[in-house]
């Protein structure tokens, strides 16, 4: 073996030794620099890929776009309704909160987002998205949607970002159910089938399908309370606690846009 | 040279292939997913001579390392060395049987692929169990391993006859030894 082939493997050696004892810090900023170099490759994919899907719905007759239009139109009409009578809701839901000093927990700064893909990754349920550092996203923010929770983000370059599911076994939220004093702490699986299990229940808690559960934003925790986690599907007693089976509120598998609660307003 | 432009290019293709695979829909049923990164990885270390493709080796455990990297609470759950130990055991046995087969050969890379890619999600799966505790052994756990393997296996007969075309300088097939000459 010739003198420079044993001076590579041993530089080949070292590297090895060296990847193996890297420390979680240094490999949090390897990963944000290989998100960095992944970020044009992931969003002109995202771009083309969303090009693609949208070509045949781009392609609509002029009496087509018209009825669209309208549709459209009516609904806008309709949400504008709603949304002013939300508004008085909303105005009311105040007045009664501070009456009973309760804090403003509902209203947060969102930052929008759009999701780039899911990752390949088969044990880890994990999203990217198109905003990072700059956008002011840090680590541990929580990412919702209009029908509830979605995760939390867990890596950060400086214009993309890794959100963890809730559905992933290490996203842990504390979240009651609703119309009862139960509390418990929601998790994913490994055996990755889409649902939550909510553990530590009480064993003769009365939990019927279709309840609706929330998170319950205990102190130091990162996620805010009474956002929406998921609906009941079953219930059953274990030897010390009570399970429930969950069906997340938002549609994870259909995610396109995404808003990163940065703070409260 | 040539080996050096054919290492460069094989590296880009590294964040190009997790690019691609998360871009990539899930397979129905049982939402598995397409992993491209093992396929680039054994042309790689077959198309390389030893040395480099251990290099090459070391650079795709980074690449799967940092993608697969989840820090909770402080630590690391999958950290570098499951990934480089890994990929390293198998660029030698893939050399190994690149020689025996005197050359690349798209079969041995398609059953190369294949079988790194289920040991793989295997390996992955059985740290976890080991770091979180519990061995939930299911069918649909199975499948997201078998699926993606045999997704594998398909998908490398293409990716090999693609590079293979755009890079045909850098792969010259390796001669058959030469008999020894007994004659006078």
């Amino acid at each position: 073996m010739k003198k420079i082939q044993i001076a590579t493997l041993v530089v080949f050696a070292v590297l090895a030794i060296a990847f193996c004892l890297l420390e979680s810090g240094t490999l949090s900023w390897l990963q944000s620099g290989l998100l960095g170099v992944m970020s044009p490759i992931s969003r002109s994919g995202s771009a083309v890929k969303s090009s693609i899907g949208t070509l045949g719905k781009d392609l609509m007759t002029l009496d087509q776009l018209q009825a669209e239009y309208e549709r459209v139109l009516s609904e806008n009409r309709k949400l504008r309704a709603e949304n002013n009578g939300l508004r008085d809701l909303q105005q009311d839901n105040d007045h009664l909160r501070q009456v009973l000093g309760y804090r403003e927990r509902s209203s947060f700064r969102l930052v929008p987002a759009l999701v780039l893909g899911h990752d390949a990754g088969v044990w880890w349920s994990t999203i990217k998205i198109n905003r990072g550092s700059a956008d002011g996203i840090t680590p541990d923010m929580p990412v919702i949607t209009d029908k509830g929770l979605v995760g939390k983000i867990t890596a950060v370059s400086s214009n993309l970002s890794e959100v963890l599911l809730v559905t992933d076994e290490n996203c842990k939220v504390a979240a009651k159910v609703e119309g009862t004093k139960e509390q418990g702490i929601s998790a994913g699986s490994r055996d990755p089938v889409g649902e939550l299990r909510l553990t530590f229940l009480s064993k003769l808690a009365d939990l019927q399908p279709g309840q609706k559960v929330y998170t319950a934003g205990v102190s130091g925790g990162i996620f805010p309370s009474g956002i929406a986690l998921g609906t009941v599907k079953s219930f059953h007693a274990r030897e010390l606690d009570g399970e429930a089976i969950l069906e997340p509120s938002a549609d994870l598998g259909a995610l396109e846009e995404v808003f990163i609660v940065t703070g409260a307003k | 040279m040539r080996q050096g432009i054919l290492f460069i290019i094989l590296l880009l293709l590294l964040p190009i292939s997790v690019a691609v695979q998360d871009l990539l829909p899930a397979i129905p049923p049982f939402q598995g997913r397409v992993q491209l990164l093992p396929v680039v990885f054994c042309f790689g270390v077959m198309a390389l001579p030893l040395v480099p493709s251990l290099y090459f080796a070391l650079a795709t455990a980074l690449v799967q390392g940092l993608v697969l990297l989840q820090i909770q609470s402080g630590q690391v759950e999958l950290g570098l060395t499951v990934p480089v130990v890994f990929f390293l055991t198998w660029a030698i046995l893939l050399q190994m049987a690149s020689e025996a087969t005197h050359g690349m050969r798209w079969e041995v890379h398609a059953l190369g692929s294949a079988a790194v890619t289920l040991t793989l999600l295997g390996i992955e799966f059985l740290v976890l169990c080991v770091k979180r505790g519990g061995l939930p052994l299911e069918m649909t756990v199975l499948l997201r391993v078998v699926i993606p393997s045999v997704a594998a296996l398909l998908i490398a007969p293409l990716l090999y006859f693609a590079l293979r075309k755009l890079v045909p300088v850098f792969l010259e097939e390796n001669p058959l030894p030469k008999k020894p000459n007994f004659s006078r």
